[in-house]
C-alpha cells in the first residue's frame, strides 16, 4: 500500500474535524477525496502531507510510518488551489527549489527541469517570471516543481479550483496524463464530482470530518451506501418504500425486485429508495410505459439544457402513493427529477402542467436504517410541536429525511423511527410503540442539542448488527464521535474480564468491516443502566443508542435510566431475538 | 473625431497634476528653494569654513550615524515585532498593536524626557546599566535609543501588510519540498517583504535625522561628541546667525536626499525584479 490511513483523527477546539479515518491506498492509484467544504478533506490531505499533525491514529507511506514526521521528510509533493508559487523567482528557479534544496548539481537540475517541463507542456517558459504566466501555465508550474524531487506520493488540493471551465478540463488532462505516466500514487482533494468522476480509479466521500463511502466512481454511483453520498454525487430521488418479500412497495404500487439491487430480507420495513433522475421514464398513460409503474404526476417545470432535458414532476396526490423521503420545506423538495435524452423527448415531448404517467427503470435501494421519523404524542398540537424540537430538526435535515407529526393511540402500523418526548411515562410509549412494530424509538428531553458524542450499547446479542447498523447511520450525518461502551457485570471474575475486552474489540472491527463506522471502546464495570447514567452525566451534549431485543419489562430492567424522566437523548433499537420474531 | 475619454473616479489628470504641482511647490520646493537660496548669498569660503568647522563634522556624524543605527536595530526589532503581532494570536495582542503607533501620537519632548529619565544614572534602567560601565543618557547611546523609539513604527507598519501577504501556503510549499525553516526564511520570506523592509528603513532613517525635539533631553548636547546638527542648526539660530543655520540645513538636505534617492532606487529595482508585468 502506498498510502495507508488508520483511524486518523484531528480535532480543532475539542471538536473533531476529521474523525477517525482509515484508508489503503494502492500504488500508482488516483484517489480522490470528494466532500462539501467543511467536510475535513483538504484537512486530511494536509495531515498526510505532514503540514497539519493528528490528534490521534497513525499515518503509513510505503509502509513507513511518518505520523510523527515533519513535512519536510515526509518527501510528498504537494499542489495548492492558489498555485502557491514563489513569485520572485522564475519558473526555472521555482521547479528547482527541492533540487537546490537537496544540493543537486546544476547541470542535472537542469536536465531535471527540461524534463518536466516538457510533462507539463511549458517548454521554453523557464526564465518567466510565475506574474507573466496565465492561471493555467501557473498551475503546471506548480504541479512540476511539486514533482521535482521524485516524490513518493502526490498531493493536490482543489487544484482547478481558480481556474475556468476550459482551461480547468485541458489541466485535467495533463494531470491525469502525468500521472499514468509516472505512476505515481495521487490523491486529489475536490468538492466538485465531475472532476471526481473524471479522474478517480477510486473516490472517497466526505462529510463532516467522516469518511463515508469508498468505491470506484460507477459503483458510488449506482450502489451508495447512504443518502449523502446518493445525493452529493449526481441529483437522486430519494423515496420512502417498503421492502416485502415480493419487492418494493410504493404505497400500493409494487416494483419488482429486480429493478431494485437488494439485499433478500424477510423482515418487512420502511427503507429508502434512490431513483436516479435518468432511470425515470415518461409516457401519456400507464399502459404506454415500457417500465414498471411508480405514480402519476403533473409536470412543474421544463428546463431544457442542451443535451439533456431535465423535468420537475409533482406526484399526483391520491393517484400515487410513493412518498418522497426527504423533507418537504421548500417546494422543490417535493418535486421529482427527471432528466431525459433528446432521443426521448423527440419520443413524447412534454409541458408544464401536463399530467403523465412516470415508470422506474432502475431502483437502488439504501441499506441504511433511520429511514423517517415520526413524532408521536397524545395530541395533535404536541405532537407538531415535538416534530420541530430543534435537535430532531437537525437530525432529518442532515439525514434528508422526512418528520412527520402523529397522535399515539391512532390506527396504522408505525413505519421508520418514532420520536416520543422524555416524559415519565416514556417507558410507556416505548413499550407501546415496539408492540406496533416501531424499530427504532428516539426519546428527546427539552433543550436536547447535537450531539458531540454517540455512546453505543447493546443490552442483548440478538440486537447488536442492528444497533451497529442505526449507529453508523447516525454518525455519518452527525459530527461526533461514536463510543461503543461495554459493560461488564461488577461481579465478572477477574479471569474473564479479557473476555469482556475481546468482545468490545469485536464489536469495533464489526463496525468497521460491516459499515467502515469507526468508533471508540470503552469498558465498564457495573450495573447495566446505571453504568449508562453515569456515563451520560459525565459529559454534555450525548446521546445513547440502546440495543435491546425484549420489547417489555424495560422500566424494571433499566430503572437507573427511565426510572426518572430522562435527561439524554435516547435512540432505543429493537430487534426480536431470531426464532420469536 | 475626439477619441472616448476613460472614465476616471477623479476628475481629469490636467486638474489632478495641476494640484500636485501647486502643493508640492508651496509647502515641499518654496521653503527649500528659500533655504537653497539663502545659503548661495554665502561666499564659498564661508559656506565651506561653517560646513566643514570640526563641531559640524561631528554632528553629522552623530545624526546621520546614530539615525542609520537606529533605522538599523528597528529593521529587525520592528520585523520581529510586525511577525509576531502577524503570525500569533495571544491575549492583548491588539493592546500591542495600538501601543506601537504610540511614539507617533506622543509630543518627542515627552518621549525625550521619559527615556531620560528611565536612562539617567539613576532612573528605573539607568541605575543598573551603571555598575556595568554603560551610560545611556547624555552619550550617543542614548542618541540612538531615542531615535529607536521615534522610528519603530515605521518599520512595522510598513512590514505588517507585506508580512499579512505572504501565504502560509508559500511555506508549506517550500516545507514540502524540502526546506528547512531557515532557508525558507532566506530563500521565501525575506525576498517577499524585502521591499516592504526597505521602505520601513528609509521612513525611520529619515524619521530620525530630522528629529530633534527626544534627542535634547537624553543627548546632554555636548560639542563634538552629544550634539545633533538639528540641535546645531537652531544653536546658530539662536546666535542669528542665519547663513551658517541654512548652510547646515542645506547639507542635510543634500545628504538625506541622496541616500534616500538611492534607496529608492533599490527599491524599485527590487520591485521590478518581483512583480515584472504588473499582474
Amino acid at each position: 500500500m502506498s498510502i495507508t490511513l488508520d483511524q486518523v483523527t484531528k480535532r480543532y477546539q475539542g471538536a473533531p474535524v476529521v474523525n477517525d479515518v482509515s484508508i489503503d491506498i494502492g500504488d500508482g492509484e488516483f484517489f480522490v477525496l470528494l466532500g462539501p467544504s467543511g467536510s475535513g478533506k483538504s484537512t486530511l490531505l494536509r495531515a498526510i502531507a505532514g503540514l497539519t499533525a493528528v490528534d490521534h491514529g497513525r499515518i503509513s507511506l510505503h509502509g513507513r510510518d511518518v505520523t510523527h514526521i515533519s513535512a519536510r521528510k515526509r518527501d510528498v509533493g504537494l499542489v495548492f488551489q492558489n498555485y502557491a508559487l514563489f513569485r520572485h523567482m522564475t519558473v526555472a528557479d521555482n521547479i528547482e527549489f527541492a533540487l537546490r534544496v537537496r544540493r543537486m548539481r546544476a547541470k542535472a537540475r537542469r536536465e531535471r527541469r527540461r524534463e518536466l517541463l516538457r510533462l507539463v507542456a511549458l517548454e521554453g517558459l523557464d526564465e518567466r517570471l510565475p506574474a507573466q504566466l496565465s492561471g493555467g501555465q501557473q498551475q503546471r508550474v506548480a504541479v512540476a516543481r511539486a514533482l521535482a524531487h521524485k516524490p513518493e506520493v502526490l498531493l493536490l488540493d482543489e487544484p482547478f479550483g481558480a481556474l475556468d471551465a476550459k482551461i480547468r478540463e485541458e489541466l485535467r488532462r495533463t494531470i491525469r496524463q502525468v500521472q499514468r505516466e509516472l505512476g505515481i500514487t495521487t490523491v486529489l482533494v475536490t468538492h466538485d464530482q465531475e472532476e471526481a468522476f473524471a479522474l478517480a480509479d477510486r473516490i472517497g466521500v466526505m462529510n463532516l470530518g467522516r469518511l463515508l463511502e469508498i468505491g470506484r466512481p460507477v459503483e458510488l454511483y449506482a450502489r451508495p451506501a447512504t443518502r449523502f453520498v446518493a445525493t452529493f454525487l449526481g441529483a437522486a430521488n430519494l423515496l420512502l418504500a417498503r421492502q416485502t418479500k415480493g419487492g418494493i412497495l410504493f404505497g400500493s404500487v409494487g416494483v419488482d425486485a429486480a429493478l431494485a439491487d437488494v439485499a433478500q430480507s424477510a423482515r418487512e420495513h420502511e427503507v429508502v429508495a434512490v431513483i436516479r433522475p435518468e432511470e425515470i421514464e415518461l409516457a401519456p398513460t400507464r399502459a404506454g410505459l415500457a417500465s414498471n409503474y411508480l405514480a402519476a404526476g403533473v409536470v412543474e417545470e421544463v428546463a431544457f439544457t442542451g443535451a439533456l432535458e431535465r423535468l420537475r414532476i409533482r406526484l399526483s396526490a391520491g393517484a400515487s402513493e410513493a412518498q418522497l423521503a426527504r423533507a418537504p420545506n421548500s417546494d422543490h423538495d417535493a418535486l421529482l427529477e427527471v432528466t431525459r435524452s433528446q432521443h426521448e423527448q423527440r419520443a413524447f415531448g412534454v409541458t408544464p402542467g401536463q399530467k403523465l404517467a412516470i415508470g422506474v427503470r432502475r431502483i437502488h435501494v439504501l441499506p441504511t436504517p433511520l429511514s423517517s421519523f415520526t413524532a408521536f404524542a397524545a395530541s395533535a398540537a404536541q405532537a407538531t410541536e415535538l416534530s420541530v424540537h430543534p435537535l430532531l430538526v437537525e437530525l432529518a435535515t442532515r439525514m434528508k429525511t422526512r418528520v412527520t407529526a402523529r397522535v399515539t393511540e391512532t390506527d396504522g402500523a408505525v413505519t421508520g423511527a418514532a420520536v416520543i418526548a422524555a416524559t415519565s411515562d416514556a417507558v410507556g410509549q416505548i413499550e407501546w410503540l415496539l408492540k406496533e412494530g416501531a424499530e427504532e424509538v428516539l426519546v428527546l428531553p427539552q433543550g436536547a442539542r447535537p450531539p458531540q458524542r454517540v455512546l453505543i450499547h447493546w443490552a442483548d446479542e440478538a440486537a447488536r448488527r442492528t444497533t451497529l447498523a442505526v449507529a453508523a447511520s447516525l454518525l455519518r450525518h452527525v459530527a461526533a464521535e461514536g463510543i461503543y461502551v461495554g459493560i461488564l457485570p461488577d461481579s465478572t471474575p477477574d479471569g474473564q474480564r479479557p473476555q469482556g475486552m475481546r468482545a468490545l474489540l469485536d464489536a469495533r472491527s464489526e463496525a468497521q468491516a460491516m459499515h467502515g463506522l469507526e468508533m471508540r471502546t470503552e469498558l465498564r464495570f457495573g450495573e447495566v443502566a446505571e453504568e449508562l447514567a453515569r456515563r451520560l452525566a459525565e459529559a454534555p451534549d450525548q446521546i445513547l443508542i440502546l440495543g435491546i431485543s425484549a420489547s417489555t419489562g424495560l422500566a424494571t430492567r433499566f430503572h437507573a435510566l427511565f426510572g426518572a424522566e430522562l435527561r439524554w437523548p435516547v435512540l432505543v433499537v429493537y430487534r426480536a431475538a431470531e426464532g420469536r420474531a | 473625431m475626439k477619441p472616448l475619454r476613460q472614465p476616471s473616479v477623479l476628475p481629469g489628470f490636467g486638474l489632478t497634476f495641476g494640484f500636485t504641482t501647486f502643493f508640492l511647490s508651496g509647502i515641499v520646493l518654496l521653503p527649500l528653494a528659500a533655504l537653497v537660496l539663502m545659503t548661495a548669498s554665502m561666499s564659498w569660503h564661508e559656506f565651506l569654513h561653517v560646513i566643514l568647522n570640526p563641531r559640524a563634522v561631528g554632528s553629522y556624524r552623530l545624526s546621520f550615524g546614530a539615525s542609520l543605527l537606529a533605522a538599523s536595530i528597528n529593521l529587525i526589532f520592528g520585523f520581529i515585532i510586525a511577525w509576531t503581532l502577524v503570525r500569533y494570536e495571544f491575549p492583548g495582542r491588539k493592546i500591542i498593536d495600538a501601543l506601537i503607533d504610540m511614539p507617533f501620537a506622543l509630543p518627542t519632548a515627552v518621549s525625550g524626557i521619559a527615556l531620560t529619565t528611565v536612562f539617567a544614572q539613576n532612573g528605573w534602567i539607568g541605575r543598573y546599566l551603571e555598575p556595568l560601565g554603560i551610560k545611556v543618557a547624555y552619550t550617543w547611546i542614548g542618541v540612538t535609543v531615542a531615535l529607536t523609539l521615534i522610528g519603530m513604527p515605521f518599520v512595522v507598519r510598513s512590514v505588517q501588510p507585506a508580512l499579512q501577504e505572504v501565504q502560509r501556503d508559500l511555506e508549506d510549499a517550500a516545507e514540502t519540498l524540502g526546506a528547512g525553516r531557515l532557508y525558507v526564511f532566506r530563500r521565501i520570506i525575506l525576498p517577499t517583504v524585502l521591499p516592504a523592509l526597505l521602505t520601513g528603513f528609509t521612513l525611520a532613517f529619515a524619521r530620525a535625522v530630522g528629529e530633534y525635539g527626544s534627542v535634547i533631553f537624553i543627548s546632554g548636547n555636548l560639542p563634538m561628541k552629544t550634539e545633533i546638527t538639528p540641535l546645531l542648526i537652531v544653536i546658530r539660530l539662536e546666535e542669528f546667525d542665519y547663513h551658517g543655520a541654512a548652510a547646515l540645513g542645506f547639507v542635510m538636505l543634500v545628504i538625506s536626499f541622496v541616500m534616500l534617492l538611492t534607496i529608492n532606487l533599490l527599491q524599485a529595482w527590487g520591485r521590478r525584479r518581483l512583480v515584472a508585468t504588473g499582474r
